[in-house]
């Protein structure tokens, strides 16, 4: 036992939201390794029931102020569905265009601020800013290009009023939207210029063989809706998520922890999509990709840094394509009477895939919902990568080993704020140790 | 005039009831500090920011800080995101897009509860503040 030691991190630094990590081990054998949640829960679910179908875009984008565009849509797809309505095209084409925006901002925040002082050895992007100031400037350059878009499509930058289930209240013009283009043309290049700054960081030699789960759809990168595939041989709808996937509480998390049944942990996010859809990326994103040596696959988490830097390449071109498409509908939004449904809707928030359900009463009430955020899907790989990663690296030094650990956690870009919403709090302490 | 705080979370609304109650000059409210209060106060000259603070002194002092000049005291400008109010101005400071003036005013908060509403110390501070600024900005 002489050997036994301790790595407590009471606070993670640059995550959203509050969780900290628990590491004993004895020589490189790890005694115990907790991601710990210990943000409250928000019980959205709970005071989401009685409020009519409508109101779920507004209200579930409050669980994130950088993804709400992900709540909103996730709870659009559910309504719409319940009600056996499908969008046009070019709403469809908006709200895949809002998506983007979402992406960018959120991507541009982690990629500059979050994660690329780890690789080169800064304490926080304020430290970093004093000797690359050009590539901080690019961060927040794309950040507030990504707040634009959110703006113009979204009616502002964060929890954007302009969605409603089955559409928008309103749509922008063609020139409108055109007016971004010069923009989004600079922000190509810097997102592209940005793959090959990051691929060229010191990652550690670390992959696991994960089960990578995403949205696919048939024509294009999964974004705003598709069904839920796997690299172990899932594909099912997202009708289907309850009879694959399981959700299941543990003490030290007020997040609850998402499995697949009978399998184990898995893996959303940039890393899955890219795993499992980059043959359908835009052609300039693509070509970053190969030249910055990612394969057809990623299964090393430090550089899930490349990937989201080819996304934010990937979404700046996808917007510039459709705002070439872009023919604006006669009406901004569809009816849609979800009543005395039941409706399942996911899309591809930043951080991996989001599912809700809602069950809608005949007055059209929410009667029941369940939301499963990425982060809380992520949570047990997150604890598999620390129990991997230490052994090989426990001659380290503690503080070298908690920053790497610490680094290795933010690689999923946890938003812990989104995992806690959760609606039963029913802790059962027994046999849980320190 | 920029009030930070979170206007339902007790005596973090103590920025935002500063912001709202003065009468000249530009006023913002902003629920937290994040790196876009660099966009927001480019090409004005004089900016004031109005944050709630933990410093361990009596709930409703308030301290004064030109942050042009001198660094903000760190960690004291409570934000449960991932950069506070004197991590902005640290990165403004090194990209050299600080405003010429920048005076801070922070005010000792007592109680952080949700919907709790301003302490009484605090709400006295607001009130003062508020007129001591007004006053401030009519003489200058």
């Amino acid at each position: 036992m002489g050997d036994e030691r301790e790595i407590a991190v009471d606070y993670l630094a640059r995550v959203e939201g509050e969780g900290a990590m628990y590491l004993r081990l004895e020589g490189d054998e790890v005694l115990d390794l907790r991601f710990k949640i210990f943000e409250p829960p928000r019980f959205f679910e709970a005071f989401l029931r009685g409020r009519r179908f409508s109101e779920a875009p507004d209200i579930t984008a409050r669980i994130c102020g950088i993804c709400p565009v992900a709540y909103q849509t996730s709870a659009c797809n559910a309504m719409e569905h319940a009600a056996a309505v499908t969008l046009p095209d070019q709403l469809r084409a908006l709200r895949r265009m809002l998506f983007c925006g979402e992406w960018i901002e959120s991507h541009g925040l982690h990629v500059f601020f979050l994660h690329a002082p780890d690789f080169l050895g800064y304490e926080s992007a304020i430290a970093m800013a004093a000797d690359m100031p050009e590539r901080i400037e690019t961060g927040l350059r794309l950040k507030k290009l990504g707040n634009t878009v959110m703006t113009v499509l979204g009616g502002r930058e964060i929890h954007p009023i302009n969605v409603r289930v089955g559409g928008f209240y309103r749509v922008p013009t063609k020139t409108e939207l055109e007016a971004l283009v010069p923009e989004l043309e600079w922000a190509l290049e810097a997102a592209v210029d940005t793959v090959h700054w990051v691929a060229g960081f010191p990652f550690p030699e670390f992959e696991r063989d994960y089960e990578f789960v995403a949205l696919r759809h048939p024509e294009r990168y999964a974004i705003e809706e598709g069904r839920i595939v796997s690299n172990r041989g899932l594909d099912i709808p997202v009708t289907d998520w309850s009879h694959v996937f399981e959700e299941s509480h543990v003490a030290w998390s007020n997040a609850l922890h998402a499995t697949v049944k009978k399998r184990g942990s898995y893996h959303v996010g940039p890393m899955a999509r890219y795993s499992l859809n980059s043959q359908q990326l835009s052609p300039g994103a693509q070509r970053a990709a190969i030249d910055a040596g990612l394969g057809d696959t990623c299964t090393n988490p430090f550089r899930s840094i490349v990937v989201r830097a080819v996304e934010i390449a990937f979404a700046c071109e996808e917007i510039l394509s459709l705002i070439d498409d872009y023919d604006r509908p006669a009406e901004p939004s569809i009816e849609v009477v979800p009543n005395g449904q039941i409706g399942h809707g996911a899309s591809e928030a930043p951080r991996g895939l989001l599912y809700h359900r809602y069950e809608i009463d005949h007055g059209g009430m929410i009667a029941d919902v369940d939301i499963v955020p990425p982060t809380s899907q992520n949570q047990l790989s997150i604890e598999e990568d620390l129990v991997t990663f230490v052994p090989p690296h426990a001659h380290l030094a503690d503080d070298d080993l908690q920053w790497q650990l610490e680094q290795a956690i933010r690689n999923y870009d946890p938003c812990i704020s989104c995992a806690t919403h959760f609606l039963d709090l029913t802790v059962d302490r027994l046999g849980i140790g320190p | 005039m920029i009030g930070i705080g979170n206007e339902f979370r007790g005596d973090d609304a103590a920025g935002p009831a500063v912001a709202r109650g003065i009468r000249s000059g530009e006023t913002l409210v902003r629920a937290g500090a994040s790196v876009e209060l660099l966009e927001r106060w480019s090409g004005w000259d004089e900016v004031i920011v109005i944050d709630a603070m933990r410093s361990g002194a009596p709930p409703g002092t308030v301290s004064r800080f030109d942050a042009a000049c001198e660094r903000l005291p760190r960690g004291r400008f409570v934000s449960s995101h991932a950069m506070g109010f004197s991590d902005v101005v640290e990165l403004a400071r090194r990209l050299g897009r600080l405003p010429s003036r920048l005076i801070v005013y922070g005010i000792e908060a007592e109680e952080l509860t949700l919907g709790a509403g301003l302490s009484p110390a605090v709400c006295t501070a607001v009130e003062q503040l508020t007129a001591a600024i007004d006053q401030e900005s009519l003489h200058a």
